[in-house]
């Protein structure tokens, strides 16, 4: 399942909450003409077989729904969060 | 002989498939009749999706609170993961392991297969690691 929202939330230790709401599959298309073009080059200067590249760039996409990291140290937290 | 498996070995007989195909074509017909059998045994338990790492400290320096760590990983993702190690060149292989070789770890990573990750992860199900301390609590544990 292609993941769909990320969240992303950050207690400073004021107190003060800032949270994210990144909808991947919309930032990916915006992003694309620019991470197309750099994931080539790159794999060209590093020899990596592109299409293997790109398989494994889409298994780990594919693979993040679910994925959860939250850390919380006193009044200061992060949470990030795939769904 | 029921007619499913009469039906593959003819087309063994016919050549329209290999020896390979039909055993397999054989072994998945005598997982279905096992699994549709009155009274068969109960399936085991299902497997794990999710890594979990939970960590909860007391506060013990006399700061403003205690510390929690919570971090739940896909076990299909640390397969991707480990699925992305094919793609490492073979010459960074070699500068990698020169390197390990030269601090004192003679381990050869090009011996190192994907499908030995992958049976590494496929029994992480039965990890369980539990670290009790005055004040703090660490669990790693598949779910």
């Amino acid at each position: 399942m292609i993941p769909q929202l990320a969240t992303v939330r950050y207690r400073r230790p004021d107190g003060r909450p800032l949270r994210l709401y990144i909808p991947i599959l919309p930032v990916l298309l915006v992003l694309a003409p620019l991470l197309l073009p750099a994931g080539l080059v790159a794999c060209v200067i590093f020899r990596v077989d592109p299409v293997g590249a790109l398989r494994g760039a889409g298994r780990l996409l594919w693979a993040l729904p679910g994925t959860r990291f939250e850390i919380e140290d006193g009044r200061t937290a992060f949470l990030v969060s795939v769904r | 002989m029921n007619e499913q498996r009469r039906q593959i070995l003819e087309m063994l007989a016919e050549g329209k498939i290999t020896a390979d195909e039909a055993e397999r074509l054989i072994n998945a017909l005598e997982r279905e009749r096992l699994d549709s059998a009155p009274g068969a045994a109960p399936r085991s338990k299902p497997r794990p999706r999710y890594l979990r790492v939970v960590m909860a400290a007391a506060d013990g320096t006399g700061g403003d609170g205690a510390s929690r760590l919570n971090i739940r990983v896909p076990i299909q993702l640390l397969r991707a993961g480990v699925r992305l190690t094919s793609l490492i060149p073979p010459q960074a292989l070699t500068r990698i392991n020169a390197e390990l070789d030269k601090s004192g770890v003679p381990i050869d990573l090009a011996q190192l297969k994907p499908q030995h990750l992958d049976d590494l992860i496929e029994h992480l199900d039965e990890l369980t690691v539990d670290v009790d301390d005055a004040d703090t609590k660490l669990q790693v544990f598949c779910e």
